[in-house]
């Protein structure tokens, strides 16, 4: 609790210092205000605390989420001052939305009544819209503003649509009453079937799930980088967060179960087909994006709700997938600016060029990161890949998983055409400027995932 | 500890060339590192007491079944042996026939040598996979970095290829670690004591022998393998023809014939029928090709054929003859890519159209590549013999048919290698000008082909460390229904 009061007043705070105008100060106190959250949350850790009237409740698997989340927010305020540095205004209110949108990420882990996810979603959805129009004489900025205001309200009219249905059926917001009521009443209902279907329709917006994502490339490059940062890692977090709290209660009841099993087939196939064809790198990795929430929810598919003990495992691994996942798309980011700025602007996958004859170290983390998206072994991504494989065997999903090993054959393709990039000379000569805290960022999002990988007990 | 250190020297020598850089001595410590590396490898033979040794065990991911095992038995040291023996060969190719910048190259070689010793003396399938895996990457980007034409569209390819084998044998991994008793392990003695049920290995066989079939490679899963043996540096094609391809015979037997034997016994007739087309369409294919590199590069795939064919014969002789085979396969590639390497270097192209009549100008290249032709066809005394003469038996007692189409294969090896030769060197003497073989090309070959007759008139020396093991794996198959 206090952690989130912490983070709102943060953002406040934030906001006010941007009266005075001296936008040096902003990065360091939000770092700070965050460190001080991550404080506050470990100090908590073994104590599961019910909050508002039992609407939230803070328990191991939100408190690791929550840390998480917090934690890539830190690496991207410290990518924030080189980032702004060309900014005149309006730098204030960045990190200020990007600190209460947080605090919907952290109302998503947390959430036991369906009022709260609503809420969450909305907190974290609302700054996100005004965050992705940032760059107000871009037009491709207003357009991933307006789209994904338009898209996302229309889902969110889907979610509470389904919990409208939900609370009809039993009467309460308790996601505790919807498990008794599944486990009591079976899952023959029309009803529930509905609404279980528009709730997670609106979760599943909220990942980018197919056919839900259209929305996701022209987001992601529309939206300044390092907003598309914030919402490729801190947003995709919570966004699985708050379904695998869903789904830990319901389980897989009836024709849930098969519409999950649509989602992930069809989640996977698009997002690596198309993710093939791109050269733009932040469309690449909005569709790379999609093709890991598949994964992510192929693990959510195998969980079977209220039996004891397995939904730990599974949220074990979505909350180590994303994380690592989020580390490797923050250091990919902050070297995708690099690389842009070295290029004019461009943003073609081969403005890596050159990376590896001028920054070797540099194009060693990117190596290191994008090995990691792959998914080859020794890096994180590779253990959290496969965890979701284990978790997919030993729930009996075994041709949905074999579809998936395919889909992770696609996926390394494409990663290493941009890994093969790094190691093209150029044609004309590219100066790369690193300021030290951006190459500290990396070398430490790098250095993470290959001890994650090799130590995957650490989380 | 020794074992650890196998893959530690390799490693850190690999380490060191790539943060000092030293251009000039590069090769030097890299050849000293696999020298080191073999001689340890002969004192772990000389001190093989013939029974399985364990190394190193150390719990990782233990709720996984995750554990990092090191340990070897006869057919593993066997391995070892190769993998020891043939890498100071393919560093000492880099004095004659420089690719790149000798820091890098060596480097990635030796990074490839310590995840290769990784893969022989791995005990648990999931370290095994890692490692399987880890001795692409040095691979992928040595065939990046300095093959030939279109270089990057094939090492993608080359690169998919097996990593589509790699993710199926991942999956197969996964789904048989998650068969044993809890808390699950992914030992290979944990594996082999599963009794897994006939309808799941009959699938379970194709999702591993995939990877493998496609490491080797065998018939419909090689479309990689002659344009990357092209294409790549010599060094890469050695590595890749002579030791890495002996990780997908490895893994059929410490995988297939230990943790789906039943599902082994029921394939082995469509595997050994494949293996043997595939033979025979290699050879046939060598026969018409104009370039001497691809043409060692089928006559590799042929050899694969039958080497995978009589594996799966289940008879002392077939699984043996095997064994003994991947050494003398090895020796012979590495051999045999030198040559083309050094005419190549002479003639400007592998092209045979290049070649022809150079007998006259280097009559002691012509004698050294006599006798690795008289190994090639598997002329008694040399090592090869005695490895074709036992897969012949093995697939003998199979069934007639089959050791009717070894013969045919030893006649189509004689004609693409003759026939090689002969454009090579015999001919109308050419108006080029080129050089005889020196004194460190001699000190390359001299060697190899001593080992070549040595191994070939003493095979007990080989065909003993691998008794016992072959032994112990018929036994088990005599105890299946």
């Amino acid at each position: 609790m206090s952690a989130l009061i912490l983070i709102s007043v943060l953002a406040v705070l934030v906001l006010y210092l941007g009266l005075f105008g001296n936008k040096s100060w902003l990065a360091p106190i939000g770092v700070l205000g965050l460190l001080g959250a991550i404080a506050l949350f470990a100090s908590g850790w073994h104590i599961d605390h019910h909050l508002m009237g039992g609407m939230v409740k803070f328990d191991r698997f939100s408190i690791g989420f929550n840390i998480a989340m917090v934690a890539i927010t830190v690496l991207i305020f410290l990518f924030g001052p080189d980032y702004y540095a060309r900014a005149k205004d309006n730098v204030a209110e960045q990190y200020a939305l990007m600190l209460f949108s947080l605090v919907g990420g952290f109302l998503l882990s947390s959430y036991t009544n369906l009022l709260m996810l609503f809420l969450g979603i909305e907190v974290l959805s609302i700054p996100l819209y005004i965050l992705a129009g940032a760059k107000k004489n871009s037009l491709r900025s207003n357009e991933a503003s307006f789209k994904y205001f338009l898209l996302g309200s229309f889902s969110t009219a889907f979610l509470l649509m389904g919990i409208a249905l939900l609370y009809g059926l039993t009467g309460s917001f308790e996601l505790t009453v919807l498990g008794e009521h599944i486990a009591n009443a079976g899952s023959s209902d029309m009803l529930l079937n509905f609404g279980l279907f528009f709730t997670v329709t609106g979760l599943a917006f909220k990942m980018g799930a197919v056919p839900f994502h259209f929305w996701k490339p022209d987001v992601y490059q529309g939206a300044p980088t390092l907003v598309t940062i914030f919402m490729a890692t801190v947003v995709m977090m919570a966004a699985t967060a708050g379904f695998f709290r869903l789904i830990d209660v319901t389980g897989m009841p009836g024709m849930l179960a098969q519409i999950m099993v649509l989602l992930v087939l069809a989640t996977l196939l698009v997002g690596n087909v198309i993710a093939l064809r791109q050269t733009n790198f932040k469309r690449l990795m909005a569709y790379s994006s999609i093709a890991h929430s598949g994964f992510l929810l192929l693990a959510l598919l195998t969980d079977e709700g209220l039996v004891e003990g397995h939904g730990t495992a599974v949220g074990r691994t979505l909350l180590y997938y994303t994380f690592t996942y989020s580390l490797a798309t923050t250091g990919l980011f902050i070297l995708f600016t690099i690389a842009k700025r070295a290029n004019n602007g461009a943003e073609h996958n081969d403005i890596f060029r050159g990376l590896f004859a001028a920054k070797p170290w540099l194009a060693l983390c990117a190596l290191a990161m994008l090995l990691s998206l792959a998914g080859i072994p020794l890096t994180a991504g590779f253990i959290a890949k496969y965890q979701v494989f284990l978790l997919a065997i030993g729930a009996g999903w075994l041709k949905v998983m074999g579809f998936g090993v395919l889909m992770a054959l696609l996926g390394i393709y494409y990663y290493f055409m941009v890994v093969r990039e790094l190691f093209v000379r150029p044609d004309q000569p590219v100066t790369f400027v690193v300021s030290p805290l951006n190459w500290l960022v990396v070398s430490v999002c790098a250095v993470a995932v290959l001890v994650l990988g090799v130590w995957p007990s650490l989380i | 500890m020794e074992l650890l250190a196998l893959v530690l020297i390799p490693f850190i020598a690999a380490m060191l060339l790539l943060a000092f850089r030293p251009a000039a001595m590069a090769r030097g410590i890299a050849l000293v590192s696999t020298l080191l590396s073999f001689a340890l490898v002969l004192w772990l033979w000389y001190s093989w007491n013939g029974s399985m040794v364990i190394g190193v065990s150390h719990d990782w991911v233990p709720a996984w079944g995750m554990r990092f095992v090191l340990g070897y038995g006869g057919i593993g040291l066997l391995m070892l042996i190769l993998t020891g023996l043939l890498f100071p060969f393919i560093i000492g190719t880099g004095y004659k026939q420089p690719v790149g910048d000798p820091s890098l190259v060596n480097a990635l070689l030796l990074f490839c040598q310590s995840a290769l010793f990784g893969v022989f003396l791995a005990q648990n399938a999931f370290l095994f996979y890692v490692f399987f895996e880890l001795s692409l990457i040095p691979i992928f980007f040595l065939l990046m970095f300095w093959g030939g034409a279109h270089k990057r569209s094939i090492t993608i390819r080359f690169f998919l290829y097996t990593l589509l084998g790699g993710l199926a044998l991942l999956f197969s991994v996964a789904y048989v670690t998650l068969q044993t008793p809890v808390p699950h392990s992914a030992d290979f003695t944990a594996l082999a004591a599963l009794d897994l049920p006939m309808n799941v290995q009959v699938w379970l066989f194709w999702t591993m022998f995939l990877a493998f079939a496609i490491k080797m490679p065998i018939f419909p899963f090689h479309s990689w393998q002659p344009e990357t043996y092209t294409m790549a540096p010599t060094q890469g094609t050695m590595v890749l023809s002579a030791v890495m391809g002996k990780m997908g015979l490895y893994g059929i037997v410490v995988f297939l014939f230990t943790i789906v034997p039943e599902g082994a016994l029921h394939w082995s007739s469509w595997v050994i029928g494949i293996s043997l087309f595939g033979a025979l369409y290699a050879a046939v294919i060598a026969f018409r090709q104009n370039d001497f590199k691809r043409m060692i590069a089928y006559s590799s795939m042929s050899h694969f054929g039958l080497m995978c064919a009589a594996l799966f014969t289940w008879n002392a002789y077939g699984i043996s003859g095997t064994l003994y085979q991947t050494l003398a396969h090895g020796v012979l590639m590495v051999c045999l890519f030198y040559i083309v390497g050094a005419v190549a270097q002479r003639t400007g192209s592998t092209d045979f159209a290049g070649m022809g009549g150079l007998k006259t100008k280097m009559p002691r290249m012509a004698l050294l590549f006599m006798f690795v032709t008289a190994n090639a066809i598997a002329l008694p005394l040399t090592q090869s013999f005695v490895g074709e003469w036992l897969m012949y038996n093995g697939l003998w007692q199979w069934n007639n048919w089959t050791a009717f189409a070894g013969v045919a294969l030893i006649v189509l090896g004689a004609i693409y290698m003759l026939y090689a030769y002969q454009r090579v060197m015999l001919g109308p003497d050419r108006a080029i000008d080129v050089t005889d073989a020196d004194d460190e090309e001699h000190f390359f070959l001299v060697p190899l082909i001593a080992i070549t007759l040595l191994v070939g008139i003493f095979p007990n020396v080989i065909l003993h460390v691998v008794d016992g093991p072959v032994q112990q794996l018929l036994n088990s198959f005599t105890s299946l229904p």
